[in-house]
């Protein structure tokens, strides 16, 4: 039986312009999932961490001692900036937090179902380095998610790090 | 610390720590607090904090778990003397009262025959000094009228009293004690309720005293007794209906209700006295021979005989008398031999301890209760203040007097019945949200201190009153001057004792002429109903926390009531089954057999009674709890009652210690190759011999598992959703058994088979793994595991807010559709391990883990462990020949060894 | 009559059978798919509240759907049985039942693939069920009989599939013949350029062999595997080793049955009566017979081994089903599915259409109810008397139940109307 190429070339591109349509999507998806998600205040890792050269643990004060990294409080905040780069806008917003004592809600950029338990201490007294999971936050001016943090990702470097991939140790 | 630092962590912790926001779990912000968290708080870490618990009139001390400024969980002070690092099952579930929806928020108002309507603090104050003025004017009496109160509030109270021009009633709780405390008035003239050394005593006669299930101080009595328990003692426990101290006791003798002054009169004259009696009163004591005894207490006279042998053989016997025996018509007459017997025996004043009393100085009985009421119907009283009124409902009459006061204030955290009339609501601050101690025992002192602040607009109840009375101090203050001469431990531990002043205590010259004036003992026709104090509500106060009915009654196995038990004879005559409505004078209850109840007594809880119009003795001004020859009708309805026992018999199933069912039939084959443990393998023992089947584990593991509450429809389905459940057993003519059954953890689990994702699998440490993410719900491990430890989860459970802030953020919230079960608190076991880590050891120490079921257990009948170290505790009980496994013919080799001495 | 004149009547009078429905047959339509809707709704508010508006509980963790799902895989057994195994024992009677038998196991098995999903928790993750690479490394448990429930069902499927699919060929190529419009173009395609050439004819029957061969020993596995789905449990009542042979003897059993109260009307309504004579049928009724003998053997050996084991738990089990709470389903269970098929040894019974279908509904209900019986009472009473506790179905799992009758009967109606209901090409062959 001859093939009736007519009707085989529309069905070709129908069937491409499908598979473009699904590659795309797909695309938009994980291009979105990474992006930086605007904060309330427009805080720079890139000059904090990397011009000004302060640690990770400058501001996350709890990384090595508490499963969570934790957020600074404000008034770390206004240690500097009571009397640093006061005129510019975004310090102007964070004094205006300060000043009406109103906790300030940041996007949560790392954030893990609630299935997961994740400790920062376990990890960072193994020597566990912040950039493997947060990525060159110091060089970036806004936050993204550059690791998946899924579960595989998890339990590839739990396997090669040799330590245990035993489900309860992240899901209980 | 040093205090000062103490007190400035503490200032900051009650100021700041709730307003500026916490991190937000299992939602994508992330919250910077305006303020760095107060020194030792560390962001995702617990801080501990003491504190006393309020649930009752107990007063164990308490050590609440507070994360990310909000308490998670409550656990006993080990440092206290009361309670001893143990709580009950109202201790355990007394935290959902902070969170509880229904809380009142707000001051509330109402003009005459109006609406309850919100009102500011400062208006609210102004309008009770109005009303307090206007009411003296008018030449009527202002009086305060609150519930047992002690430590520093008591003598608040009494300053703002005498400030206000307010009268002081006579505290109000249903459950006094007031026959005890009559009759070591009248015999050794003190009016109040000695503390019992029940650990120094060799020999125990209880006479109705319940003390595990709700006499006095039951968590500090069942850490006393335990030992004793599981190395067995000449325990007698008379009582007329049934209670877990009866199922527990070496001995139950069954009394005919209200027969009891015979069994105590018979005694003080065959037991030879130790501190003789004087003539007079020996002759006062009614004569009582043996055969008179048994016959009209219906003990069978051998048993007495062992009873007697075991008093006068002991070195220090013990005598306690009390609860449902001091509680009816001849409630005097039992108090008073009672007293006698513990001066006869020697028990006077080593064991029975008048200088370390309860101090229950300030409260009254129902007597004076009824005298208020009085005055309330005479309209004599202008402004009416009342605080902590639990069980109002139960004197007649009484809720509805109160409208006659010409202006009643509230001070309560629920509209409850007392309350409900009030025209001023002032909410309270719970006691984990204020400053303040307690003196439940003379000299005994528990500090209670903030550990957040409060959830709504609500003060304290010291606050109040000095707001009330024009002070500028707050009560912090107040209590920070009386505590000034507190050394450094009352801030370290939460618990300090003062001297007591040891008096001499002497037989009072009248005591002859107390018993003289005792006439007949009251005959109760059968059927006597027997109303006893709830252990999961006490006299209801508990009512309001959905948690105390989700957890079954340990006897009964019912959760959701009111219902009555009935005795298996008298349901069999009158043809009654499980659910069917009986009416019983003014109130119809759903019915549930019970077997063990004697015949010819049906019992139910004083939470369940407010429909039977109880009646309160003169003579005492107890509560009657026995009420003879009550008309029960069979009314043909049937009420749905949720129980969660399928059934009490269990002989030749291998599940009872002891059992024929335990042999092997034949050798046990596996295809798998066993598994081989390197560092753990986790196990527990569960020592029956120990267990009193209070509940408090199981409100522990809810508590810490953050297990929800299903309701009594979903238990009338048959889906209670605890992880641990404590499982009578009844053996003809036996007192029941009670097992306390969680996930088994096999080694050769039947569930982990079955499940087709691996959601369950066994870890390298023995542990049976449930993973809730990759469950997707096939509920054939339940259907395949021989001791349905698994709970499935029906529905989403969502807790009304506030209620749903307390969860355990180490602990995942299950979804619907997927299984659950105990974990043997895999949280904490990872906790262990992580200090371990942190100071750089390689394995955990033995003792270091403590599941909240054994860590609350009052019995320390719970041990878990490592059984790879044969140094473990937990190794030495499972290899002590005590033990055995549930259904271990099935060869599922568990790792919860049951510990019992009927094991041979 | 000359062959050639037969076979065009043959012809005419089956596909006549597709042509426009009768007033009757679109009742029957809109009845089922109603049904069906019904059953949709009830599924799709237990996925939104989730299972606890189903009326399982613990103990009792499965309930009325695995007993609809053993039963609809029991129902698609007869079907591969009167294809497969009577095509290879040559049994001449089957070329009457053989297409709506494959559909009817068609259907069935798709029937009862839902319900495996419908009583998931978190059906929305039926697809962990199968082994398939993921970036978390999972694999699923092979151990579980669950496990190999997915491969037994989805096997069975397609080998069911393919083979009725097969079967269809040539009578596709003579529908293809005989209709016009868009059906000639349906059948076109489906009948994959069937020319009748005695080359496609060699292939075909070597193809239809090897399939009927290949389908043989599915019989006895699915229902095998199925049966351990209870069987390598611990609970009394299910842990026995008669559950393979036992679940099969009744999946034929129930599966006759069920082509019996298709086929009855379905002769009458099409006007087939020519072609599937009383002759076929009492063919039948002797395998439903058979296999009824078979099931009260099984009955009677399940209460023997748990007397002769002398374990405990299998001896108070047993005397729970025979006297306990479900004692009234128990017995009823055994009047229709041991008693009432035992008449059958009376031939002028096994003749008799209107007896056969009345007492096929009754085996129908029957071995419903022994599959409710075995799976709920032995889970009512297990090893600890305080786990006990009875279970209801509720009205979700009674509306679910309804539906898959009303898909099951959905498709069915549809295929009649679809596809060739006899085997045209077979039934010639016998002919001549």
């Amino acid at each position: 039986m001859a093939i009736n190429t007519r009707k085989l070339i529309p069905f070709l591109v129908g069937y491409f312009l499908v598979c473009l349509l699904a590659v795309g999507a797909l695309g938009w998806y994980w291009l979105d999932y990474q992006q930086a998600p605007v904060q309330p205040i427009d805080f720079s890792h890139q000059i904090h961490a990397n011009k000004l050269g302060l640690e990770c643990v400058f501001c996350h004060t709890t990384a090595a001692v508490s499963a969570r990294a934790s957020v600074p409080p404000l008034q770390r905040c206004m240690e500097c900036h009571e009397s640093a780069a006061t005129d510019r806008p975004e310090i102007v917003k964070l004094t205006g937090y300060w000043k009406a004592r109103q906790p300030i809600e940041w996007v949560k950029v790392h954030d893990l179902p609630w299935h997961a338990h994740f400790t920062h201490k376990r990890h960072i007294v193994a020597g566990v380095d912040c950039t493997v999971c947060h990525g060159q936050v110091k060089g970036e001016h806004r936050v993204r998610r550059v690791r998946s943090l899924m579960m595989g990702w998890c339990v590839d470097c739990h396997r090669s790090k040799q330590v245990s991939i035993d489900c309860w140790v992240c899901h209980h | 610390m040093e205090r000062r630092d103490f007190l400035k962590v503490l200032g900051i912790a009650s100021g700041g720590v709730a307003a500026s926001g916490s991190f937000s779990f299992g939602q994508n912000k992330l919250v910077s607090r305006v303020l760095p968290p107060p020194e030792g708080h560390v962001p995702g870490e617990p801080v501990h904090v003491h504190s006393v618990c309020t649930e009752c009139p107990a007063g164990c001390g308490l050590t609440v778990t507070v994360r990310d400024g909000l308490p998670i969980k409550l656990e006993g002070n080990p440092h206290h003397a009361v309670g001893g690092g143990a709580l009950c099952v109202r201790g355990q579930a007394s935290l959902v009262r902070v969170y509880h929806p229904e809380r009142v928020r707000r001051p509330l108002y109402r003009e005459p025959g109006g609406e309850l309507e919100p009102i500011g603090w400062d208006e609210a104050m102004g309008r009770v000094r109005t009303e307090l003025a206007a009411a003296a004017g008018a030449g009527r009496t202002n009086a305060f009228w609150s519930g047992r109160s002690t430590g520093s509030l008591a003598r608040l109270i009494g300053e703002t009293c005498a400030a206000l021009g307010l009268e002081r009633l006579p505290e109000f709780e249903i459950y006094h004690h007031g026959a005890l405390r009559g009759a070591y008035d009248r015999l050794f003239g003190r009016r109040t309720v000695p503390v019992y050394h029940v650990d120094r005593a060799d020999a125990l006669l209880t006479v109705g005293a319940d003390i595990l299930d709700t006499f006095l101080s039951p968590v500090e009595f069942a850490r006393q007794i335990a030992p004793k328990l599981e190395a067995g003692w000449p325990w007698f426990h008379a009582e007329p209906a049934l209670s877990l101290t009866g199922a527990r006791a070496a001995h139950r003798l069954a009394v005919v209700p209200g027969s009891e002054r015979f069994l105590l009169a018979w005694l003080l004259r065959a037991v030879p006295a130790r501190q003789p009696l004087p003539v007079d009163l020996l002759a006062a004591i009614p004569s009582v021979t043996r055969e008179d005894a048994a016959r009209k207490t219906g003990v069978p006279a051998a048993d007495l005989d062992a009873l007697a042998r075991a008093l006068a053989a002991a070195r220090q016997p013990l005598v306690i008398a009390g609860g449902v025996s001091v509680a009816h018509g001849d409630g005097q007459a039992v108090a008073l031999l009672a007293g006698l017997l513990q001066w006869s025996l020697g028990a006077i004043p080593a064991l029975v301890d008048f200088s370390a009393d309860h101090t229950f100085d300030a409260v009254g009985t129902l007597a004076d209760a009824r005298q208020v009421v009085e005055r309330l119907k005479a309209k004599r009283v202008g402004v009416l203040v009342l605080s902590r009124l639990h069980g109002l409902e139960l004197l007649d009459g009484a809720v509805e007097a109160l409208s006659n006061a010409a202006f009643s204030v509230g001070l309560t955290d629920f509209l409850s019945s007392a309350f409900a009339g009030c025209r001023l609501i002032l909410p309270v601050s719970h006691a984990l949200e204020s400053w303040g101690d307690a003196e439940p025992q003379r000299g005994r002192l528990g500090l209670v201190r903030p550990v957040f602040r409060p959830l709504h607009d609500t003060r304290s109840e010291g606050d109040i009153l000095l707001q009330l009375a024009g002070k500028t101090n707050s009560f912090k203050e107040y209590l920070f001057a009386a505590w000034r001469p507190y050394p450094a431990v009352w801030w370290k531990q939460g618990y300090v004792e003062r001297p007591v002043r040891a008096e001499a205590v002497k037989l009072a010259d009248g005591a002859a002429g107390a018993l003289a004036t005792l006439g007949q003992a009251p005959e109760l026709p059968a059927p006597v109903l027997v109303v006893k104090p709830s252990l999961r509500t006490f006299d209801g106060r508990s009512r309001v926390i959905p948690l105390l009915h989700e957890i079954p009654d340990p006897l009964s196995t019912v959760t959701y009531g009111p219902w009555v038990n009935v005795p298996p004879g008298l349901a069999r005559s009158m043809g009654l089954a499980d659910g069917d409505e009986l009416r019983l004078g003014g109130a119809a209850l759903p019915v549930r057999v019970l077997p063990g109840l004697p015949d010819g007594v049906l019992l139910t809880a004083v939470d369940a009674a407010a429909g039977l119009g109880l009646k309160s003795d003169p003579a005492t001004g107890e509560l009657l709890a026995c009420h003879g020859g009550i008309a029960t009708v069979k009314t043909g309805r049937r009420i749905p009652l949720p129980f969660l026992s399928g059934g009490l018999n269990a002989a030749g199933r291998g599940i009872l210690p002891g059992d024929e069912g335990h042999h092997h039939h034949h050798e046990k084959h596996s295809l798998y190759e066993p598994y081989e443990y390197v560092d753990y393998r986790w196990a527990m023992a569960v020592d029956l011999d120990r267990c009193i089947g209070c509940s408090a584990c199981v409100a522990a593991c809810y508590m810490e598992n953050n297990i929800p509450v299903a309701g009594p429809e979903e238990h009338l389905r048959g889906r209670e959703m605890s992880w641990l459940r404590v499982q009578p057993y009844v053996r003809d003519g036996e007192a029941p058994v009670f097992i306390p059954v969680m996930c088994q953890h096999c080694d050769a689990a039947p569930c982990e088979t079955v499940c087709p994702v691996y959601a369950t699998y066994h870890n390298e440490e023995g542990l049976n793994v449930q993973v809730y993410n990759r469950c997707v719900g096939t509920r054939y491990c339940n259907n395949n595991c021989p001791y349905k430890a698994r709970r499935f989860n029906w529905f989403e459970y969502d807790a009304p807010a506030p209620l749903d802030r307390l969860k355990n953020p180490e602990v995942s919230v299950r979804p619907k559709g997927v299984m659950e079960k105990c974990t043997f608190c895999i949280q904490r076991i990872t906790h262990a391990k992580d200090r371990a880590k942190d100071d750089g050891r390689r394995k955990v120490r033995d003792g270091e883990i403590v599941p909240a079921c054994a860590q609350t257990c009052p019995a320390s009948a719970i041990t878990f462990g490592n059984i790879l170290d044969e140094n473990s505790r937990v190794y030495q009980l499972a290899h002590s020949g005590r033990a055995y496994r549930l259904l271990e013919m099935l060869g599922t080799e568990p790792a919860v060894y049951y510990l019992s001495k009927k094991v041979k | 009559m000359s062959l050639g004149t037969y076979f065009d009547q043959l012809e005419h009078d089956v596909l006549a059978a597709m042509r426009k429905p009768s007033k009757l047959y679109w009742i029957a339509l809109v009845v089922s798919a109603a049904a069906f809707a019904l059953g949709l709704g009830c599924w799709g508010w237990q996925i939104y509240e989730g299972l606890g508006v189903a009326g399982i509980r613990s103990p009792v963790g499965w309930g009325v759907y695995i007993t609809d799902f053993v039963f609809w895989v029991g129902i698609a057994h007869s079907g591969t049985l009167i294809s497969a195994v009577l095509f290879l024992f040559r049994a001449k009677f089957r070329c009457s039942f053989n297409r709506s038998a494959e559909a009817m196991t068609v259907i069935a098995v798709m029937t009862a693939g839902l319900f495996p999903l419908i009583h998931l928790g978190r059906c929305w993750f039926f697809y962990w069920l199968m082994p398939y690479p993921n970036q978390r490394h999972l694999w699923v448990n092979f151990r579980s009989p669950l496990i190999w429930d997915v491969f037994a069902v989805s096997t069975y499927f397609t080998i069911s599939a393919v083979f009725f699919f097969v079967g269809l060929i040539p009578d596709l190529a003579i529908a293809r013949r005989r209709f016009t419009g868009w059906r000639h173009w349906v059948f076109r395609i489906l009948s994959l350029g069937w020319q009748g050439t005695a080359e496609q004819w060699k292939h075909y029957a070597w193809l239809y062999m090897f399939l009927a061969a290949f389908a043989t020993p599915l019989v006895i596995s699915v229902h095998s595997v199925v049966s351990w789905d209870f069987a390598m449990s611990v609970i009394p009542g299910w842990h026995t080793t008669i559950f393979a042979p036992y679940f099969v003897a009744g999946a034929i059993f129930s599966g006759t049955a069920m082509v019996i109260t298709l086929v009855v009307p379905m002769r009458r309504i099409l006007g087939l009566d020519n072609y599937i004579t009383v002759d076929h049928f009492e063919a039948i009724a002797k395998i439903l017979l058979f296999t009824s003998l078979i099931v009260s053997y099984s009955y009677i050996v399940e209460f023997v081994l748990a007397w002769y084991s002398g374990n405990p738990f299998e001896i108070a089990h047993f005397s729970f089903r025979a006297v306990g709470d479900y004692r009234y389903l128990y017995w009823l269970m055994l009047f229709c599915n041991g008693l009432l098929p035992l008449t059958l040894f009376v031939k002028r019974l096994r003749r008799n259409l209107k007896y056969l279908f009345v007492l096929s509904l009754f085996v129908n209900v029957g071995m419903w109810l022994e599959r409710f019986v075995i799976i709920v009472s032995s889970l009512a009473r297990d090893f600890d008397p305080y786990n006990w506790g009875n279970y209801a179905p509720r009205f979700v799992e009674i509306g679910v139940t309804i539906g898959s009758f009303g898909m099951f009967f959905m498709l069915f109606l549809i295929f009649t109307k679809m596809l060739p209901v006899l085997a045209i090409a077979e039934v010639k062959e016998h002919a001549s």
